[in-house]
């Protein structure tokens, strides 16, 4: 009765024979509902299509990846638990450029709308009838057309054709297929000459550009994002970045067009990663390394979930993160997969994919996770660079927080970095040096720097998710160092280093996994050491180096929660001196007076928050990240009893200062921190701006000396 | 001798007629209970249980997956089981979660639209209404017609698939009226 079986009826016989083309057209159904996904895939079948069927998103995603040529027309449910229709459809036109058909039961027009705005080719209502479905060949007729196009001139246009408008519902007429078969087959086998059609071939254009049909891989893909990076998103034109890509046959047009999803890609996101940023600092959770290295499995499969990392890429990481188990970054691994889901989930926090940390060196070269370019600065995303530089690779892990962000594998090495800027989280960049990136992914902002991050180094990623806004570096870093990562996960993180460093030093490593860290390296922190890292992972990191410190100190480290850290570095220091944190007495202004840390070695103070024991005395630790922003004053931070003060890492965080803090001398006081005498120094601690960061960070003064 | 003969022929007659009644028995029961299947399809069509999308469905079923439509049935019953236990617990649980009841309706809403159960999707719609206005009364009461549809429905579609059954793998009822 219905048309369906008057059509399927005539289909079946009379059209069978010559009827090649749609037939055998390979087709990805992908939907949670069971029900629906077998009544779908047998009227595909009765349309003599090959039918592949998936429940779940990611799975379909993960099958499309690994077989590229495998599928030519994609069918799928809008609402899925596992992943956003839409994301997917996404993910795909980004990835493999095939033809999406939604299916929903939901067909008000804003849904329908946001199927047309992320590129999906046709939108069926549920319940889906065998009318609808006869008609889809008609979508991968069409893309392939347009690759035909150029290939092929020789002769017979038909050959190219697909085309073959199907006027008339009734579906395959006859003369229709001969045409398509041909061009079906074509795109199968390379065309066989096949002269028959009877051309048909209607409309077909030859005058139309003839693009090749260009599969935009990852590697391609990452090379465009590398590509725009460098000249900015706004900056992009499809010309230039044709140039820089350097890549033999592609077209200025493929480029163009991919272009505009990008930058569709990229508002959707950006639109979206400013709600959530807060969202990862929730995310992190406790710093330490450990999971540091467990994120990085877990990035590693969140990415590979997301999809985001090629799976050779991710292998890749994975063997290397898993190699330094400990890495330490604290890279803001923050369960990944919350995170993931997070993004995956509408609107989820930024994408999510935050960073990941990965072990070193990570990937060679390529930084996996492409980190979308966010409008505002470009984000190189990271590359992974090789280890930081300062951080010994080993286990500090390089981190490499790649942080994906969106899908877009990224790597964009750049070199120069410049620091990133990252603001957005984005990433990082790191300069060559692979530094680290930062991922960070979190929307956060870090943004660092600015400045430069001299020297390769550096990175400092700062991972970190969450918010934190690390900022890094900003400010020279000098050298290599670099820096300072930081990782963060939350929070802030900051920077690091700041402020110079001179001296690899890797300042700074804030690890952080939330909470702040330090800060690393603020300061300066002359000679390395430091630190600081880290190291340790861990631990750390506070800053290291907040300040100076000199030698290494690291002291500072304040290494949250793990760790003490400290003092690894050795030397100097001793022990770091955590620093304590200080209250702060809210960003802003400042510190009152100049602060006057004492810092006492603390041990590891744990995160912030804490002023930690430091016994008594102020401490000041300028801890957690968060510079604050002292202007004036120099203060000279000692510690009564002539112990060590703290130095507040300056951090200067976002902003403007740059803090020097010269800690007087250094001294290798007994504790920690610099010691020694009392001398004054500036410190400029610039409070982070963002206010979500310093509710973390408890600083408790108390008590500060001034000099 | 007329009449002896006639008798003859008519006693001839009536045992063939009789062993004519005798042989087509099968048949004559298989009709009846073709009968009997069209008439049950017909009135669940007629009173709104199904729609044609099911008719779609059974034209999908050929040879090659002769037990097509049984089988989508028997999978969509499991499934819309799971979900209107889901739907029970939310709403024990958090009745005035009207997002996540609106996402559970859409979804049982979506697999009976695929087999064509009409009554159900319309219950279904009227139930994400009152979701929509927040109104807890009219989902609760709407909801027990949902439960109540769903389960007419299955025992419905049992009996019909077990007269399918009987009546033989060849045979597909005739579609009546529709």
């Amino acid at each position: 009765m219905s048309a369906g079986s008057s059509y399927a009826s005539s289909k079946l016989e009379s059209d069978r024979v010559p009827d090649k083309f749609p037939v055998g057209m390979k087709v990805l159904l992908v939907d949670d509902d069971l029900t629906c996904l077998a009544v779908v895939k047998r009227m595909l079948l009765h349309c003599q299509y090959d039918v592949t069927t998936c429940s779940e998103a990611t799975r379909a995603l993960s099958l499309l990846r690994e077989n590229k040529g495998a599928f030519d027309l994609i069918i799928s449910d809008v609402h899925m638990p596992d992943m956003d229709g839409f994301r997917l459809l996404e993910l795909v036109g980004l990835e493999m450029d095939l033809p999406v058909i939604m299916m929903s039961g939901d067909t008000r027009f804003n849904v329908v709308m946001k199927g047309v705005s992320h590129g999906a080719c046709d939108f069926l209502t549920k319940p889906v009838r065998m009318e609808e479905l006869q008609n889809i060949w008609q979508h991968v007729v069409r893309r392939k057309w347009l690759d035909f196009k150029e290939i092929e001139r020789s002769g017979s246009v038909e050959e190219a054709d697909l085309s073959r408008q199907v006027t008339d519902d009734s579906e395959y007429a006859s003369t229709v297929n001969d045409g398509i078969d041909c061009s079906w087959k074509y795109q199968k086998k390379k065309r066989d000459a096949k002269e028959e059609d009877d051309n048909e071939l209607d409309n077909i254009d030859p005058s139309s550009s003839k693009k090749p049909r260009v599969v935009w891989s990852v590697e391609l893909h990452q090379q465009f994002v590398n590509a725009v990076n460098q000249l900015g998103i706004d900056k992009a034109v499809p010309k230039r970045i044709l140039e820089l890509m350097n890549v033999p046959g592609l077209t200025r047009e493929n480029v163009a067009s991919h272009l505009q999803k990008f930058r569709l890609y990229l508002k959707r996101l950006s639109g979206v990663a400013q709600h959530h940023t807060g969202l990862n600092s929730s995310l992190y959770g406790a710093s330490s390394n450990a999971k540091v290295g467990q994120l990085g499995r877990f990035d590693f499969q969140a990415l590979a979930v997301s999809g985001q990392i090629s799976p050779e890429t991710l292998a890749a990481l994975q063997d290397e993160l898993l190699g330094h188990p400990p890495c330490n970054l604290a890279m803001p691994a923050i369960e990944q997969p919350v995170l993931q889901q997070a993004s995956v989930q509408q609107n989820n926090s930024v994408t999510f994919e935050r960073g990941i940390a990965f072990g070193q060196p990570l990937l060679k070269g390529q930084a996996v996770s492409s980190f979308p370019v966010w409008p505002t600065n470009d984000l190189g995303a990271l590359g992974s660079a090789s280890n930081l530089g300062g951080l010994n690779t080993s286990q500090n892990s390089n981190m490499l927080v790649t942080m994906l962000q969106q899908p877009q594998p990224q790597t964009v090495p750049s070199e120069s970095n410049h620091a990133i800027n990252v603001q957005r989280s984005c990433l990082v960049n790191p300069a060559k040096s692979s530094n680290k990136f930062q991922v960070q992914g979190n929307p956060m902002h870090i943004n660092q720097d600015s400045k430069i991050i001299s020297s390769q180094s550096s990175a400092n990623f700062q991972a970190g998710n969450a918010v934190v806004p690390v900022i890094q570096d900003s400010v020279v870093v000098t050298s290599h160092s670099s820096t300072s990562l930081k990782t963060g996960s939350n929070l802030f993180v900051t920077n690091h280093r700041s402020t110079i460093l001179p001296s690899q030093s890797l300042t700074g490593i804030s690890l952080g996994n939330d909470s702040g860290l330090l800060k690393q390296g603020s300061i300066i922190v002359p000679s390395q050491p430091l630190n600081s890292n880290q190291a340790g992972s861990n631990s750390i990191l506070s800053s290291q180096n907040s300040m100076v410190v000199p030698s290494h100190l690291s002291g500072s480290l304040r290494t949250d929660k793990n760790i003490i850290p400290i003092t690894h570095n050795s030397s100097l220091n001793n022990s770091s001196l955590l620093v304590n944190y200080n209250r702060l007495p809210t960003q802003s202004n400042v510190m009152p007076s100049s602060m006057k840390h004492v810092v006492d070695n603390l041990a590891a103070i744990d995160s912030f928050s804490v002023p930690v024991s430091m016994n008594s005395q102020v401490l000041s630790s300028t801890g957690s990240s968060t510079s604050w922003q002292l202007h004036s004053t120099d203060i000279s931070i000692s510690h009564p009893n002539g112990t060590h003060c703290l130095v507040p890492s300056s951090c200067n965080i976002e902003a403007t200062d740059r803090l020097l803090v010269k800690l007087p001398d250094k001294g290798p006081g007994k504790n920690l921190g610099f010691v020694g005498k009392v001398g004054h120094f500036r410190v400029d601690i610039v409070l982070p701006q963002v206010s979500s960061d310093l509710k973390k960070v408890s600083f408790g003064w108390r008590h500060i000396s001034w000099h | 001798m007329a009449l002896a003969s006639h008798r003859h022929i008519s006693s001839c007659l009536c045992s063939i007629h009789s062993s004519l009644c005798y042989s087509t028995r099968p048949e004559m029961e298989r009709s009846s209970l073709q009968r009997q299947l069209a008439n049950l399809k017909k009135s669940l069509f007629d009173q709104g249980n199904l729609d044609e999308q099911f008719d779609q469905l059974e034209e999908l079923q050929d040879d090659a997956s002769p037990n097509f439509v049984e089988e989508v049935v028997t999978l969509f019953f499991r499934d819309s089981s799971r979900l209107v236990a889901n739907i029970e617990q939310a709403i024990e649980k958090s009745p005035r979660d009207y997002g996540s009841l609106d996402a559970l309706v859409h979804q049982l809403k979506d697999s009976a639209s695929s087999i064509g159960a009409a009554k159900m999707m319309k219950e279904c719609t009227v139930f994400r209404e009152y979701c929509d206005k927040r109104n807890l009364e009219g989902c609760l009461r709407s909801f027990q017609k949902v439960k109540k549809e769903h389960s007419t429905l299955r025992l419905k579609l049992e009996n019909y698939f077990q007269l399918l059954r009987q009546v033989g793998p060849a045979e597909k009822a005739t579609r009546s009226g529709n």
